[in-house]
């Protein structure tokens, strides 16, 4: 079983079949975490979501 | 193509809404040079096509700027001009792009120089049924780091109030203090409504951007001219429900209206920017932008992953000092020739 932890939690995150770049919620902490890298298992925060005017 | 020579010449073809036409020519000159297929469609966009298949992907840009001559000239790394990052910047990323991606087995890049975007959108409206893409970016300044997911709804609203004119001393409401009552009731709906919403992108944000009243001795009238941006959360025909009861002997009019948009993040299109950006050594973002654009138009009708993305910083939309860092328009097409790469090796 390939498996990642939560960077803020130490929560184990199960890597079977998901994609790199995929977007994935840590079921502890609830954090959105990004998977980097299935082999080996890497997931670190998700990208942050800000705010900007323009259009 | 040279990237560089695209964009300065792009931004010497000044180009305000409705007057795009040697812009148009130059840039189908310039995707024709490059290998695309182009042409100048019924709108009257610039339109530059690279393969053949079944699977679309579509680069939205604008051609058309606001109004304001700024004169075309380099700086170090800073190319001034208008439209540097709105959005001649993104569209000139796009083109070069593509181009070096070059025709993919299976796959259509169709890259779109659309009119309007600064006033009633038609050019983005003219292609909404000619394409069916399984992906589509929107060329507008996000930064070359980050993703734009959404932009805010917006809704104009014209209120008007007429009543017969009694003496000052009366004590009856005039047509004016009507219209003032009805703007500070909308604040305050707003303000309920905002409560809960910490972020801007989440809230319902009004502003007064006209009034106009006149008297002609018998009657009275008081207008009013209000943009409304909306969060996803709100629909215009939500809004309009909720003020309805608002206008007491008023009549309210919805003009021009168009909802909020927000991507979702787990998409096949957002994995690609997420790698192509961390490729080029960037820490990706992810921005919600509380005006509005053509990702609102389209991205509801093609229904497939939708996002905006370019180089510029969006604070100098429509500014008379907009320049562009080369550095930066040339790391986004990088990232966007990555992403594209990505893309067109999806199996069909």
């Amino acid at each position: 079983m390939t498996t990642a932890y939560c960077p803020e939690c130490d929560a184990p995150i199960s890597l079977e079949d998901v994609m790199i770049g995929e977007i994935l919620v840590c079921p502890d902490c609830g954090v959105d975490l990004e998977v980097l890298s299935i082999d080996p298992p890497q997931v670190e925060l998700a990208p942050m979501e800000e705010e900007d005017w323009g259009e | 193509m040279d990237e560089t020579d695209l964009l300065v010449g792009l931004l010497r073809h000044y180009s305000p809404t409705g007057q795009e036409n040697q812009a148009v020519t130059y840039l189908v000159q310039k995707m024709d040079e490059a290998g695309f297929q182009s042409f100048v469609d019924a709108t009257g966009n610039a339109v530059g096509i690279l393969g053949d298949g079944p699977n679309e992907i579509v680069l939205l840009g604008h051609i058309d700027t606001v109004p304001g001559e700024i004169p075309v000239h380099i700086e170090g790394d800073l190319l001034y001009g208008r439209g540097a990052v709105d959005a001649k910047g993104p569209l000139a990323c796009f083109t070069t792009a593509a181009s070096r991606v070059g025709a993919r087995p299976g796959w259509r890049i169709i890259v779109v120089g659309a009119l309007a975007e600064e006033s009633d959108s038609r050019g983005a409206k003219g292609v909404l049924n000619e394409y069916h893409p399984r992906f589509a970016i929107i060329g507008e300044p996000s930064g070359w780091d980050h993703i734009t997911l959404g932009y805010k709804g917006s809704a104009w609203i014209r209120y008007r109030i007429e009543k017969p004119m009694y003496h000052t001393a009366s004590g009856k409401q005039t047509a004016c203090e009507s219209a003032v009552q009805f703007w500070n009731s909308l604040v305050r709906k707003t303000n309920e409504w905002n409560e809960s919403a910490s972020r801007v992108f989440d809230q319902v944000t009004p502003s007064l951007q006209a009034m106009h009243s006149t008297r002609d001795g018998f009657a009275e009238t008081a207008e009013l001219e209000i943009n409304v941006r909306l969060p996803p959360a709100i629909s215009p025909e939500n809004l309009k429900q909720e003020i309805e009861w608002l206008r007491g002997e008023g009549t309210i009019d919805f003009s021009d209206s168009i909802p909020a948009y927000r991507g979702e993040k787990n998409s096949a299109l957002v994995r690609a920017f997420l790698q192509a950006i961390r490729a080029e050594e960037g820490t990706p973002a992810f921005s919600l932008k509380t005006g509005t654009a053509d990702l609102n138009l389209v991205a509801p009708v093609w229904r497939c992953p939708c996002v905006a993305y370019g180089p510029g910083d969006s604070s100098l939309d429509h500014t008379p000092g907009e320049h562009i860092s080369l550095t930066e328009y040339r790391q986004s097409i990088q990232v966007l020739t990555k992403v594209l790469d990505i893309l067109t090796q999806i199996s069909p």
